[in-house]
């Protein structure tokens, strides 16, 4: 039995060369209604049960639907679908074919009942090939109200349970509202961009010297034009590019926020637009938005619930720029005569914001070499 | 930077997703699946027996190792890993312990490598040669380890050791292969080749396996024209053989031969290794299936993603770096696998990745690992000596 063994000398880690056996187990609860989706190889089913029949090594389908009874009683003999510790009773309701990337799978649609009420846990135990191959996985996609969970099952793991409310929409609505919130809040270019065209609202440009502002009403309004500019702007950008209509280079962004935020400063200092800051905003809210959705891109955006998540994400960056405002307007207001404002927090702060981000915009380009 | 999972993400749920059109074929004649072998084929019938020699002696080693080692021939002649899992369930009875007998403990080594866990596939060797230390086959794994790991030290070590009880043309194509990747590959095909030629009653298989180590060493040392006519001697043997294939498809690319490749590796899509040789052939031609065989190759990362498995990492450098042009990605790619895999062309992708991403510091192992070696090659040194002056 050794004549072959040198062959196989060196031929170690290379050779890992086609898609190992999976299935594709899908399973959604919408109430207490609960349903499911199954793709096997033929390839492993033909391993299994055998299903050339006529033994001409081609699957036809006239030889696959011949044996669907044996295939559908193999399979679900090897599925347990448990809801609240009762067992859930599955019926099949069709029998199709798809093709993946490694070849044609059978696709068996079922239905679980599971009893009248919305199951809380639901648990999975998979053994189907386990025995016959220990290295075939099943690869499941749990689905409860528009939220979406994966898993792998092993013959080491044969066994997943999903709790509701684990991954509701609402618990994905508030996990996206707090990445926006917390993405605000340690994104010091997009607070630096938004405080740049905040420090002069209250105060009036008059010739060339900034003088305070007179009444609240004005510095008010101002900073809601300037705020609700650059909301509109990044939210559109934002989801244009989460929903993959729009795609810009990060490196271009990012040293483009950068430049934002220098030129922002300078601004206070040299002013060139004083009156329509609220277009700054807008022009560069856009190029903002392509920021945080490469943040949303990081975090992963979950299929079925695109828009909850957009929409969470979105309201988490307003929500962290309003708390941010509302601590920034009353106390500059306040203190908008001293020079302490106008000196060291407005000529002082702009001169550091702009030197601050000219090194990150120094920085980005750098890499933008480094990187092409 | 954006992790390589993210970049998945997206796909790993169109795994599914992509799915999202089952459909019922048109009527009962419509062919859906061919297989790897008939019923009718002899190799069938024997698998058929080997089975039914398994099962009717279920604690007897004799049958299952007989399976279990025809299984991995399989694998490795057609890159499935359907048939390791296969060959590793006819191994179930027997643990990885000191009482089983060496022949079983080398097949689970051999499973464990072909699943990269090399540590355990040595130990596995290692238990094999307690307790049968003339075990030819342990060694010649443990030199094919040791030189995945560019060890070249200890696999120098085990090839003196197979000696004693390999066949002369074993050893020397053993000492042969190290010498090769240690800067001596003209010496060293001189060597190989000879003794290769003293003999003409080699198994097909090993004088496969030969003549494409042959090919590397003369494509090394720049003589195109001897390891060309390596390769063809080798695939007219018509053996079928994924490495070989591999290789020579690797050398017409290099070559700008693609159209070549395309008529190599017609019917090897399903191998994700000659998918991707596949895709790059008929990527620089322009032909649109360059850009199904890229999809289908995502889609295949994707799962090998969701399952969690890095088993071809230098394959998915390969195709961000040459596929997608994220170099970034292919460079994290590039350097996870070459923390667990050294050979020459591990070092290749991760210099080439290093180069596309600027980054000369990523590379420093692989550079150090041919300043080291003395390793020849034309192309890898020229691309080393890009890398080297991106740092000055």
């Amino acid at each position: 039995m050794r004549i072959l063994f040198l062959l196989l000398l060196l031929t170690a880690g290379s050779a890992h060369a086609h898609k190992p056996s999976d299935s594709y187990l899908a399973i959604g609860v919408e109430g207490a209604v609960v349903r499911g989706q199954w793709d096997i190889a033929l390839r492993d089913l033909e391993f299994a049960i055998g299903l050339d029949t006529d033994g001409n090594g081609a699957i036809t389908w006239g030889e696959l639907r011949a044996k669907r009874s044996e295939i559908e009683a193999y399979a679900f003999s090897r599925l347990k679908i448990n809801s609240d510790g009762k067992t859930c009773t599955t019926a099949n309701t069709e029998f199709l074919v798809d093709e993946h990337s490694d070849g044609a799978y059978a696709v068996l649609r079922f239905g679980a009942d599971c009893g009248a009420r919305e199951p809380a846990v639901m648990e999975i135990a998979y053994s189907l090939f386990f025995d016959l191959d220990p290295t075939h996985r099943g690869l499941l996609r749990f689905e409860r109200a528009g939220a979406v969970q994966t898993g792998v099952l092993s013959p080491e793991r044969p066994r997943l349970a999903f709790k509701a409310g684990e991954a509701s929409a609402l618990a994905q609505f508030t996990d996206y509202l707090r990445e926006g919130v917390w993405h605000i809040w340690i994104g010091f270019d997009h607070i630096l961009f938004l405080v740049s065209l905040l420090l002069p609202s209250v105060l009036i440009l008059n010739g060339r010297t900034w003088n305070p502002a007179e009444r609240f009403r004005d510095s008010f309004w101002d900073v809601f034009r300037v705020v609700t500019s650059f909301t509109v702007a990044h939210s559109i950008t934002l989801s244009l590019a989460a929903l993959s209509v729009i795609a810009l280079p990060s490196r271009l962004v990012e040293s483009v926020i950068a430049l934002s935020v220098v030129l922002a400063a300078l601004n206070n200092l040299w002013p060139v637009v004083s009156g329509r800051r609220w277009a700054v905003a807008f022009a560069f809210g856009l190029v903002h938005g392509f920021g945080f959705a490469s943040v949303l891109a990081d975090l992963g955006l979950p299929q079925g619930a695109l828009l909850l998540a957009l929409v969470g994400f979105n309201i988490g960056v307003e929500a962290g720029q309003l708390a941010i405002v509302a601590a920034f307007l009353p106390f500059a207001y306040a203190v908008r005569r001293s020079w302490f404002y106008r000196r060291l927090l407005f000529a002082g702060g702009s001169a550091a914001i702009a030197l601050a981000a000219a090194v990150w915009f120094a920085e980005r380009v750098l890499d933008m070499k480094l990187w092409p | 930077m954006k992790p390589r999972w993210a970049h998945y993400f997206a796909l790993l749920l169109a795994a599914f997703g992509a799915s999202a059109a089952p459909f019922v074929p048109k009527d009962d004649s419509v062919i859906l699946e061919t297989l790897p072998i008939r019923a009718g084929d002899p190799a069938a019938a024997e698998l058929r027996r080997l089975r039914a020699a398994a099962a009717a002696a279920p604690g007897d080693p004799g049958p299952a190792v007989r399976l279990a080692r025809r299984y991995f021939d399989m694998a490795m002649a057609e890159g499935d890993p359907r048939y390791v899992g296969y060959a590793d369930s006819a191994l179930r009875p027997w643990p990885e312990s000191a009482a089983t007998p060496a022949e079983i403990l080398v097949l689970h080594g051999m499973l464990r490598q072909y699943r990269h866990d090399f540590a355990k596939a040595m130990a596995d060797f290692d238990l094999a040669l307690k307790s049968d230390p003339g075990n030819t086959e342990a060694r010649a794994w443990r030199a094919a380890i040791l030189m995945v790991q560019a060890n070249y030290t200890a696999a120098r070590e085990e090839c003196a050791l197979l000696a004693a009880n390999a066949t002369e043309l074993h050893a020397t194509a053993c000492t042969a292969y190290v010498d090769a990747t240690t800067g001596r590959a003209r010496a060293a095909h001189e060597t190989l080749a000879s003794a290769l030629a003293r003999r003409n009653d080699v198994e097909p298989g090993f004088r496969v396996w030969i003549l494409t180590r042959l090919a590397e060493m003369a494509w090394r040392t720049g003589d195109l024209a001897t390891a060309e006519r390596h390769f063809r001697a080798g695939l007219a043997l018509g053996v079928d053989d994924n490495f070989i294939l591999a290789a020579y498809a690797d050398f017409l690319l290099e070559r700008n031969r693609a159209a070549e490749v395309l008529s190599l590796l017609k019917s090897w899509s399903r191998s994700d290794t000659l998918l991707l040789r596949l895709a790059l052939a008929a990527r620089s031609l322009k032909l649109p299936e360059g850009e199904k065989h890229v999809r289908a190759l995502s889609e295949r990362f994707a799962d090998a993603a969701l399952r969690g498995e890095k088993l071809h990492l230098q394959e998915e450098a390969r195709f961000l770096l040459d596929l997608t042009g994220d170099s970034r990605a292919a460079l994290a790619a590039a350097s996870e696998n070459y923390r667990t895999q050294r050979e020459p062309r591990d070092a290749l992708v991760l210099l080439e990745a290093a180069l596309a991403a600027r980054d000369a510091a990523a590379a420093a192992p692989a550079l150090q690992w041919l300043e080291s070696t003395g390793f020849e090659g034309t192309r890898i040194r020229e691309i080393a000596a890009r890398v080297k002056a991106l740092g000055k």
